[in-house]
């Protein structure tokens, strides 16, 4: 970014969008986070990981969690599924407090963790059996979700059989056949290459709009969050607490082109001085001694 | 590029050809150490075989003595003008040759036993194999299950290890005159003994590899809406089920080393009864053969447990390469039948030699043979060929 170009300001936003806005607050609230905090008691000290934590998430709401490399968003993540619990705060799935993990909250891994002695089909199928549907009707459903996500053809692979983009679609698939309340994603992508990665954003933006879910997704990718998300939720590290929430103030569904427009710079230059300290400090300077002959500068 | 591989890249397989190379080396080289000795005269060979006693009163024709006695006295005997005695050098009776061995490997079925009543080799054999089963069955009906539930649940763990921890440590031979007292001299307390040599060396052997599952699976699945009993039966069971079944394989490996000592407990029995008796007789070629048998059953069900495994886990990556039965059974069957082949030409050659007057009828037959030696390089085709036509 040069310094030339001026930028709009990230809270101005159009009337379209800020009557979308102004609808999705009207929407019910699926989740309700409420004074959230996490100490760890671990061998080496206290860690506290959470503090505060408060925002809500409506109905058909795409939020975006971001946040500094150990700021705790897998924390939180695990918390709102259930896996770990608050020190303090609670957590409200559609107005009633979690306690425990459950299929009203569906979860997608960073690595996956398909069943791998199960197929495709019988993976997808997991979510409906455990709920004590009949072989048939799971079988069904899972098709149906397995066709969504482009992998008919690998109904009957086995998941090491696959490729990181089609793991994660099936894992993906496996989660939505449970229907749940909202779809928590813990840096879904994250181990995924460039251009996998940039397809799987099209493809979670492609269901997020044909399907009736409600998402939470982590990264620490700033452009995707842009891309996808309604509102960013940006965490500040040590202990992790909320800098600010950020509405995109660009009208959805968003495409690549968007990439360079100006609000999209100017939210992603936003996130960047958020979750980026404004300048190097001393303490960050590496203790360099000059080690190349004076004719091999670099500048 | 063509990389053409070393033999010894740091942790990357070998080229199948050279895999099968290596896995036949493995047991020829220890056969042609075993064949030379006993072959090569004068590599060792410390003892002389008497031949002829001469007028000595210390030999016995058909006895080993060692060298520096069978100087000595002959020279001594040359002293007193007297006929000393002959003999040719060999090897300790402890040491058959190979053919000997291999001799007795087949001789051995067919030779009755000592005594009238006493079972003949192969009943020894089926003895051990029951005793095997039986012990281990019954430690793995009870083992497995105390296993996974102390991996899974930690209460189990805290309540079932430290006195397993304790226990184990307890050679399981030393229990023998224990199980004796309680169990009688037959079956029972060999079985005993392979029992506790297995048991409780399991529980934590399948403890350990339930903990080793990955959490994140049953967070999955818990997410997934699976209840607690459900996760136990469709994640945690199959998820371990592949270490489970290879666990499995080791320990049996296991019980058959404490099978030998569990049936020289109260009346012996089985092949260790044999192995002893023929040692008690100085038939060191059978004693051999037992040992031997001992170790073929072994590899062949483990290998035979491992192939199995790629079938009953079709989801495990392909673990490329030749497994250590199909070379055995492509060594065991390449070379007999292309002997045999090779000796059917010869004579059918032969044959049409004879019949027909002129030798023009015989020349394509005697072109096409080959001189038998396979090497090893061939043999490894062999294995190789075996291998894809079994998986
Ligand atoms: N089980 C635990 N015991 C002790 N401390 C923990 C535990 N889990 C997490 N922490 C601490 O909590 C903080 C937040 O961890 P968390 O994994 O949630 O970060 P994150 O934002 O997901 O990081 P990343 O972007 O690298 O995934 C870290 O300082 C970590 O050391
Ligand atoms: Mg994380």
């Amino acid at each position: 970014m040069s310094q030339s170009l001026e930028l709009p300001s990230y809270l101005e936003k159009e009337p379209a969008v800020e009557d979308r806005f102004r609808r999705i607050y009207q929407r019910p609230v699926v989740l309700d986070v409420a004074g959230l905090g996490k100490t760890f008691h671990a061998a080496n000290g206290v860690v506290e990981a959470l503090r505060d934590i408060h925002f809500k998430v409506h109905r058909r709401e795409f939020i975006c969690v971001i946040g500094p490399s150990g700021c705790g968003k897998s924390t939180l993540i695990r918390i709102l599924a259930g896996l770990d619990y608050p020190t303090s705060g609670a957590v409200k799935l559609d107005g009633h407090e979690v306690s425990g993990p459950g299929p009203d909250r569906g979860m997608v891994f960073q690595n996956y963790t398909l069943f791998p002695w199960l197929t495709v089909k019988r993976n997808v199928m997991f979510g409906p059996r455990m709920k004590g549907h009949q072989y048939r009707v799971s079988e069904a459903e899972a098709r149906k979700w397995i066709k969504m996500v482009g992998l008919d053809r690998f109904e009957n692979s086995y998941p090491n059989q696959l490729s990181g983009g089609m793991k994660q679609r099936v894992a993906i698939a496996r989660t939505l056949a449970n229907q749940p309340r909202i779809v928590l994603m813990d840096e879904p992508f994250g181990a995924l290459d460039a251009q996998t990665r940039a397809q799987m954003q099209a493809y979670l933006q492609q269901i997020w709009l044909n399907v009736d879910v409600t998402i939470l997704f982590i990264t620490h990718d700033l452009d995707e969050a842009i891309y996808l998300a309604d509102r960013i939720v940006v965490l500040d590290a040590h202990p992790g607490r909320i800098a600010e929430i950020i509405e995109v103030p660009l009208p959805q569904p968003r495409t690549p082109e968007d990439f360079i427009s100006p609000k999209f710079l100017a939210t992603r230059k936003r996130l960047d001085t958020l979750i980026h300290p404004p300048k190097m400090n001393d303490e960050d300077r590496l203790p360099m001694v000059k080690m190349t002959e004076p004719g091999d500068d670099v500048i | 590029m063509n990389r053409r591989p070393s033999w010894l890249a740091i942790r990357e397989p070998l080229s199948p050809r050279k895999a099968t190379a290596l896995k036949l080396a493995s047991f020829l080289l220890p056969l042609l150490i075993w064949s030379i000795v006993s072959y090569v005269p004068f590599i060792w060979h410390p003892m002389i075989l008497i031949t002829s006693a001469g007028d000595s009163d210390l030999f016995v024709k058909g006895e080993r003595f060692t060298r520096e006695l069978f100087a000595s006295e002959n020279v001594g005997l040359v002293k007193d003008g007297l006929k000393p005695g002959e003999g040719y050098r060999v090897n300790p009776v402890f040491l058959p040759a190979p053919h000997e061995v291999l001799k007795a490997f087949f001789v051995a079925f067919k030779t009755p036993p000592y005594s009238k009543g006493d079972p003949w080799l192969h009943q020894s054999l089926w003895h051990s194999i029951q005793i095997i089963m039986w012990g281990f069955f019954s430690s793995a009906i009870l083992g497995v299950p105390m296993g996974i539930l102390a991996g899974t649940f930690d209460a189990f763990s805290k309540l079932f290890e430290p006195f397993i921890d304790f226990i184990r440590y307890m050679p399981a031979p030393a229990f023998g005159a224990l199980c004796v007292a309680l169990l009688g001299i037959d079956d029972g307390p060999k079985i005993a003994i392979i029992w506790i040599g297995t048991f409780f060396q399991m529980v934590l052997v399948v403890a350990n590899t339930t903990r080793l599952l990955d959490v994140g699976l049953l967070e999955a699945a818990q997410t997934l809406g699976a209840s607690r009993r459900r996760l136990v039966i469709n994640v945690i069971l199959p998820g371990i089920l592949p270490n489970l079944y290879n666990d499995m394989r080791i320990l049996l490996g296991w019980a058959w080393t404490y099978l030998i000592v569990a049936e020289l407990i109260g009346a012996s029995s089985g092949i260790s009864w044999f192995i002893n008796q023929q040692g008690k007789h100085f038939h060191f070629d059978n004693v051999f053969a037992g040992i031997m048998m001992i170790g073929i059953i072994g590899l062949i069900c483990d290998q035979f447990l491992a192939l199995f495994s790629t079938y009953l886990f079709p989801w495990l990556p392909n673990r490329r390469g030749t497994s250590m039965m199909t070379v055995v059974a492509g060594a065991f069957l390449f070379f007999p039948q292309r002997y045999l082949w090779q000796r059917g030409r010869d004579k059918a050659a032969k044959r049409a030699e004879r019949q027909s007057s002129g030798s023009i009828a015989a020349k394509p037959a005697s072109v096409a043979t080959k001189p038998f030696p396979a090497s090893i390089h061939e043999a490894s085709a062999g294995g190789a060929i075996a291998d894809v036509s079994i998986t």
